[in-house]
């Protein structure tokens, strides 16, 4: 299920997204906005990191590397399609491992599941949707990569 | 010649399966007595100085305040060290890992090390939310398929690998399964079977993939100098290695390998100062049939991309250039994340003393030619690979050579 993006500003959907994916997202606070995520990059070795870091693990420096916003479109080096889930998922699902610009693979669902239409280098975008439903039967939003050509 | 100091003297594994009629220190006490029993001069439990107990999710079954002595407790032993290991698909062979080193460092003669776990007192769908646990940005659909079906898929995509090549794993696993008695499943299947089989996380069907086992497995090593007092054929330790990798899948570069593998199996070669052709029959880590293909490739038994081509032309076979999981490997013996690196380590005893045997009871009358490999170097192979984010590994060299 994909839901219109346009709809899922941050006034609207705010409420909806996991508390605990929220320090890494930015939702779009107008309609010509886009999602995107949060990274952080080192000052020091000028190296990118997702999930953000608190310490830069490469270089080691006691700057905090800075809070980033990445680049929301991406390539899709690998994925699965997931028929056996776990708990709060309704399989089948699609995950995919997504190269962006700036060096980083993202864990990523994908919105589309159908292997005919997923293929290794398609290019991928951001967007906000459903992810799982919590014990209470709550939808629970989250970020996923949907195929830019569908 | 290896590093040999430390020498397994007996080893034991208990049936492995859906146990639901034995609670966890059942099991314990199961292996470990068939550990004692089977050492060829006889053993006195009171020679065990210190042991070490492998169990990666006490948790999931409700051991985890008691876990290290739960098993001294259990078995007469309370009084001795008992160190609890968890480290995650490599919690066995790491337990083992350790025992080794308490026993080279001089201060223990003679060690136990013991693993068990419990995977089927949870449904599946609990089992893979477990996987699920971690970082907030990985608990959106991770499941150890998750992990291990992409490899697969970018290793079909770079090497030309095939769905039929990844069945031939489970193939080979599942005729060696049946001539092992401690085996879960002990029935031979065709390509067309794990095609058949329902599809768990494309492009991986349910029969590219090892069952969710209960079991335990032990074994007693000792200074090598001491090894005659309890056997006139030990297993010597040549070498061990442990590899780490990056915490996250994502983070890794390269799909089609894993790193922590090739890092834990270059220590051990060069500990054991032999190459990957020395190597007569293996047990490697075959969680799911494409896994099995990297290791060829991580191993050294062949070059990278060609692990298709290996399993392919037969040279994992009992006959091949290097025998891969006689035991039927985890995907038909099973795969109890604390056990199945003991229970390896196990086979490989049997497997380079040229005796092993159609059943687990006692007077035994014949070496199970069907499942025997022909040993001609003298060194066998354990490799356990996984954890969070398939970031570490263990390889353990054994050789009967001294």
């Amino acid at each position: 299920m994909t839901t219109d993006n346009n709809a899922l500003r941050v006034d609207t959907i705010g409420n909806l997204i996991d508390p605990k994916l929220k320090p890494f997202i930015k939702l779009p606070e107008s309609p010509s906005e886009k999602p995107h995520l949060i990274g952080s990059k080192c000052s020091s070795c000028g190296e990118y990191f997702f999930p953000k870091r608190a310490i830069c693990p490469n270089c080691l420096k006691d700057e905090k590397p800075e809070d980033i916003l990445l680049d929301n479109k991406g390539k899709l080096y690998t994925y699965c399609i997931v028929k056996a889930a776990p708990l709060g998922f309704d399989a089948p699902y699609a995950i995919g491992y997504v190269d962006i610009p700036e060096g980083l693979r993202i864990f990523s669902p994908l919105t589309e599941c159908d292997k005919g239409k997923i293929k290794i280098g398609m290019d991928l975008e951001l967007i906000v949707d459903k992810i799982r439903e919590d014990e209470a039967g709550q939808a629970v939003y989250g970020y996923k990569f949907k195929p830019v050509s569908l | 010649m290896g590093w040999n100091k430390v020498a397994i003297v007996g080893v034991g594994i208990i049936k492995f399966g859906e146990l639901f009629d034995k609670d966890w220190e059942v099991m314990v006490e199961e292996a470990y007595l068939n550990t004692i029993n089977n050492v060829d001069k006889g053993f006195d439990p009171k020679d065990i100085q210190a042991a070490w107990i492998a169990d990666c999710r006490p948790g999931a079954h409700g051991t985890q305040t008691i876990a290290g002595v739960s098993l001294v407790g259990n078995i007469g032993l309370a009084g001795i060290p008992c160190t609890h290991i968890e480290n995650g698909c490599p919690t066995g062979s790491d337990g083992f890992r350790n025992a080794c080193l308490g026993v080279a460092s001089g201060v223990y003669d003679v060690a136990l090390v013991l693993g068990a776990e419990k995977m089927r007192d949870k449904s599946t769908a609990e089992m893979l939310s477990l996987a699920a646990q971690g970082h907030p940005v990985l608990q959106r659909g991770e499941t150890a398929m998750t992990m291990f079906a992409p490899q697969a898929m970018r290793h079909m995509h770079e090497f030309g690998t095939t769905k039929e090549q990844m069945a031939m794993v489970a193939v080979k696993n599942h005729k060696n399964g049946v001539y092992d008695p401690y085996s879960h499943y002990r029935y031979e299947i065709t390509i067309e079977d794990v095609f058949k089989s329902p599809m768990v996380c494309s492009p991986l069907n349910l029969l590219d993939c090892c069952p969710q086992t209960d079991g335990a497995a032990a074994a007693i090593i000792c200074r090598a100098d001491l090894a005659e007092k309890y056997t006139d054929k030990p297993v010597y330790v040549a070498g061990f290695g442990m590899g780490t990798d990056t915490f996250y899948v994502h983070e890794k570069e390269d799909f089609t390998e894993f790193v922590a593998s090739v890092r834990a199996a270059k220590q051990a070669y060069s500990m054991a100062g032999i190459e990957p052709k020395d190597i007569d029959v293996a047990e490697v880590h075959d969680c799911f049939s494409i896994t099995e293909i990297i290791n060829y490739e991580d191993l050294g038994f062949c070059k990278k991309g060609e692990g298709g081509k290996f399993i392919e032309q037969g040279k994992s076979d009992l006959d091949g250039e290097v025998a891969v999981n006689p035991s039927g490997g985890l995907m038909s013996k099973g795969h109890p994340l604390g056990a199945t690196g003991i229970a390896q380590i196990a086979e490989l005893f049997w497997q380079l003393r040229e005796d092993v045997r159609n059943s687990n009871g006692a007077g035994d009358p014949g070496v199970n030619e069907k499942r025997q490999v022909k040993i001609r170097k003298g060194y066998g192979l354990q490799h356990n690979v996984g954890g969070r984010g398939i970031s570490n590994s263990v390889v353990t060299i054994l050789t009967r050579n001294k």
